[in-house]
């Protein structure tokens, strides 16, 4: 194997290298940038992580799974997952391959980019040898890969139902441009060294190309035109790269280690959620999770792949509108490939916006002072229903006769009413507002003495558990506390013949993981039918307080579609441990009767 | 046209009142009712707002001469096909009767007070709705209510609130609620009533004196605000937080008695219909006239009439007239074909 051109150039090269200087130069200046908008401490630790080998080896490892292999997505979706590694990990497959071809046979060309892409226009193979020959078929098998991959995308902008997808991104212009000449490079690359087999040697991808159009490809003139053609498909693709989707192939090496790192998002977008909002590649796995879908078909653009989009085009009455509707039941993080922390960017967006009125926390005190709860008789268990579960009674009659059955001395934190949590206004992006809240909270949990707090609404769950610090105090779930005392034997439960769905609120599934207690006490007073979309999958009912403009008329829609997936499987009775999923899938449900966890329990002792 | 048929759907006061005038224009109606007893709502309530005569009394002139009207009950009708100008009607007693026009007059459903679940319905012994209240009138019994001090009515439930999608009035409930509240009043001349309102839509004839009565002679008492949530104290006595909005100010009170003004909602069968026969529905769930203004007894599909609260809420006079005239229509297109 030798060099066929002294010069080791050509000028089809140059739309190449203008693309590849252009995507270096761009990621170079926007990285300096991003480390300027991250602060010093951030900086410090983002840089000391690539240090740590431990680090080094997880991010390794992510890059290979997450970027080239896509393990998530397989396991989501095989056949989605295929058509993305294949492209992914092939063409990682051949630039590395050309590497080492370039180093093995013509070290002295390493230093050029383009040497190592186009390395079989410039090089004459003369007779066979054992490891160009192997080299030859390990590139041309990945091309094999790529090509089959792109058949694959090509067929699924057909018959999207075939990799399972219901929807899936609808792209813009420059996402098009990108698409299209990503698609022409193998083709085009397949071609080109078609040309070049019969000179250059090639293998069972190239070889036959070449001797079934013979005539075609021994003309010399078509030689360089295909070239072109290859190089001009490449410099494109890089040219629009930074404008595209296609920004999350260089984005995801930075967020990996960033994320290593353990960084979190603070701003909405900048920093690490800059990363993040670059590194979405629009795949639309999203957008199949998204409850809004159910709403309409125009909802389905509030997905968080179109929340990515509409910030990297800096258009900030959509990207508001999209934050101020989403319900914020967490699925689209849960299922993203490249864990965009769309809940975080939506909740800075929301306190990004002013927000002048003057807030009257005068009230307050007479809560803290009017000795609802006092030290005087302090007790082992305190019960806060929240404001939620005085919406629906059912709730806290039900656990008070629970706790009143199983005999725990205990007593009531908002008998009158009560201070709110907070989580709405965390939600609506008033976090400092929220503050004064959870000061007053804490001082009555505090001077009532109590060990353990119940809660029965999982959005003022989620709140103890996040914001607050309860020192000495347990903050459980009404479910796992029940979960806790059939387990001791404390609370009796006849097994009673109902069939029970039960639906996994999103505060208290995604947003603490609390999958199991609730359906360990459920099953306990009746049988539990599978769901076809439960746990981490579980579509929220609707009424979530995250939404700040969706209309109930959308919210029902939503609460029907997730009724549907909740008596799929036809069971007696749907049962939910959430005091708003409670009534939203109550008014949603004709026939199939809609309980809360508590209420089933009370009924089985 | 004396050998043409009618099927009117329905036997509540629109349907009667529209077999009524059709037979005294010489024609033979079908009256199919899908209950036991001609009558619908009328059956359950005890008097009629604003000159408190007892809704029997109207009911049985209603009924009193039925002398050429087919009429069945238990006949709930499962399918209508059309063949040509042919209206079949399938009812679940097992006939299929032939109509060249058939009316619509499947009235109204009250709204299902167990959904707004902040107000106790179904969960607290003492909170009743408007339907229930009726009932006491009627029987004179209700297990709940034993000399109430305070007594709280609930306007607009399950109507005018966007968070159940139903922002539309349902015309009939505030007059209800003062008649009702007049009628405690006199029952327990002792208690205290308040009428816990949005608006107070007097629009009727008589009705601003009834609201005017109800205040000076009666001494209800009206608070402008919606009561958003219903607790049950140690002694099954209610707590009720509500807002005063004149007063800006939230309030709290001890109940007795809750009683909630349910409103006029859609039949849940009004879409299967609506579909089977191919005539179109407001965005409200009720059926929709061909036009707002002048064929209003007339659906989206010929040969096929409304009358009566399927077309939305209505007083019952309103509906009486438009029961009428839907008879008036349906004997012009008769003569036409």
């Amino acid at each position: 194997m030798r060099e066929r051109l002294l010069s080791g150039f050509d000028p089809f090269v140059l739309p190449f290298m203008i693309g590849m200087c252009f995507v270096l130069l761009y990621c170079l200046v926007a990285f300096v940038r991003l480390m300027g908008q991250l602060s010093r401490k951030e900086r410090r630790r983002f840089f000391r992580s690539l240090f740590i080998p431990k680090n080094i080896a997880r991010n390794v490892r992510d890059i290979f799974c997450d970027c080239l292999l896509h393990v998530k997505l397989w396991k989501r979706n095989p056949r989605l997952g295929y058509m993305h590694s294949s492209i992914a990990f092939g063409w990682f497959m051949i630039i590395l391959l050309g590497h080492i071809e370039t180093f093995l046979f013509v070290p002295h060309r390493a230093g050029l980019f383009y040497y190592p892409i186009f390395f079989r226009y410039f090089m004459v193979m003369e007779g066979t040898e054992l490891k160009g020959s192997l080299l030859f078929f390990l590139m041309d098998f990945f091309l094999a890969v790529i090509l089959s991959g792109i058949a694959l995308a090509v067929y699924k902008r057909i018959h999207r139902a075939f990799f399972g997808m219901r929807r899936t991104t609808r792209l813009s212009l420059i996402d098009l441009i990108g698409l299209y000449s990503l698609w022409a490079i193998f083709p085009l690359r397949w071609i080109a060294e078609g040309f070049t087999a019969n000179v250059a040697g090639g293998s069972f991808m190239t070889i036959p190309i070449n001797w079934l159009l013979r005539s075609f490809m021994s003309n010399p003139e078509n030689i360089t035109a295909a070239w072109w053609a290859y190089s001009i498909a490449l410099g494109t693709f890089m040219c629009v790269l930074p404008y595209s989707r296609y920004m999350h192939i260089p984005a995801e090496m930075i967020l990996i280690p960033m994320r290593n790192a353990g960084l979190k998002v603070r701003a909405a977008r900048r920093g690490f959620a800059l990363v993040q909002i670059k590194s979405c590649p629009g795949c639309g796995v999203c957008i199949d999770a998204c409850p809004m879908g159910l709403a309409g078909k125009k909802n389905s653009m509030d997905a968080s792949a179109y929340l990515a989009r509409q910030i990297r085009r800096n258009n900030q009455k959509n990207y508001r509108d999209i934050a101020d509707k989403c319900l914020m039941c967490g699925k689209c993080k849960a299922v993203c490939q490249v864990q965009f922390d769309s809940i975080s960017v939506r909740r800075l967006i929301r306190e990004a916006v002013p927000y002048k009125l003057a807030h009257d926390y005068s009230y307050l005190s007479s809560y803290v002072e009017s000795g609802a709860v006092s030290a005087e008789n302090p007790v082992e268990v305190l019960y806060y229903a929240g404001c939620m579960s005085a919406q629906t009674p059912v709730i806290p009659r039900s656990v008070q006769r629970l706790l009143d059955t199983a005999n725990i001395s205990y007593k009531l934190m908002d008998p009158d009413g009560s201070i709110c949590c907070g989580r709405p206004l965390i939600l609506a992006g008033r976090s400092s507002q929220a503050r004064e809240l959870i000061r007053s909270n804490t001082r009555i949990i505090h001077s009532s003495g109590c060990k353990i707090l119940i809660v029965s609404c999982p959005i003022c769950y989620r709140m103890f558990r996040e914001e607050y610090k309860l020192k000495g105090v347990q903050v459980l779930h009404y479910t796992e506390y029940f979960d806790m005392l059939i387990k001791e034997g404390r609370l009796a439960v006849r097994q009673g013949e109902e069939r029970i769905a039960y639906h996994d609120p999103c505060e208290l599934g995604r947003g603490c993981g609390i999958y199991n207690a609730p359906r360990r006490a459920l099953s306990a007073a009746g049988s539990l039918v599978p769901v076809p979309k439960e746990k981490v999958e579980s579509i929220c009912c609707g009424g979530s307080l995250g939404s700040l403009t969706l209309s109930y008329q959308e919210r029902s829609r939503i609460a029907v579609g997730s009724l549907k997936n909740l008596t799929a499987n036809g069971p007696d009775l749907v049962v939910t441990a959430c005091p708003l999923c409670l009534k939203t899938l109550a008014d949603a449900s004709d026939s199939t009767p809609v309980k809360d966890f508590a209420q089933v329990l009370c009924e089985h002792t | 046209m004396i050998n043409k048929n009618i099927v009117i759907v329905g036997g509540g006061p629109a349907g009667l009142e529209a077999a009524r005038t059709l037979r005294n224009a010489g024609l033979t109606p079908i009256l199919l009712e899908g209950s036991d007893r001609l009558g619908g709502h009328l059956l359950e309530w005890d008097s009629l707002f604003p000159s408190n005569q007892k809704a029997s009394e109207v009911l049985e002139s209603l009924t009193a001469d039925l002398e050429g009207i087919k009429w069945f009950t238990n006949s709930k009708v499962e399918e209508i096909s059309r063949i040509k100008d042919i209206y079949l009607v399938r009812t679940s007693s097992g006939y299929t009767f032939q109509a060249n026009a058939v009316l619509l007059t499947t009235g109204f459903s009250l709204f299902n007070a167990t959904l707004k679940q902040e107000l106790g319905y179904g969960i607290y012994d003492r909170v009743i709705t408007n339907a229930d209240m009726e009932r006491y009138f009627a029987t004179g019994e209700h297990p709940c209510i034993h000399e109430p001090k305070t007594i709280g009515f609930v306007h607009c439930v399950g109507s005018r609130d966007e968070k159940i999608c139903n922002r539309a009035c349902s015309k009939v409930c505030c007059a209800t609620a003062i008649k009702q509240a007049c009628h405690i009043k006199e029952k327990f001349p002792l208690a205290q009533v308040y009428c816990f309102y949005m608006d107070l839509r007097m629009f009727g004839r008589g009705w601003e004196d009834m609201y005017y009565n109800a205040q000076t002679k009666y001494g209800i008492r009206f608070v402008r605000g919606r009561v958003c949530e219903v607790s049950e104290g140690m002694d099954a006595t209610l707590n009720i937080k509500a807002e005063d909005t004149l007063l800006g100010k939230p309030i709290r009170m001890k109940m007795d008695l809750l009683v909630l003004m349910s409103g006029i909602r859609p039949r849940k069968d009004t879409e299967d219909i609506a579909s089977n026969l191919h005539i179109e529905l407001g965005t409200d769930g009720f059926y929709s006239p061909r036009d707002p203004f002048i064929r209003t007894n007339e659906s989206s599909n010929e040969g096929i009439f409304l009358a009566g609260t399927c077309t939305g809420p209505a007083t019952l006079p309103e509906t009486f007239s438009s029961a009428r005239s839907a008879a008036a229509r349906i004997i012009e297109y008769l003569e036409s074909k």
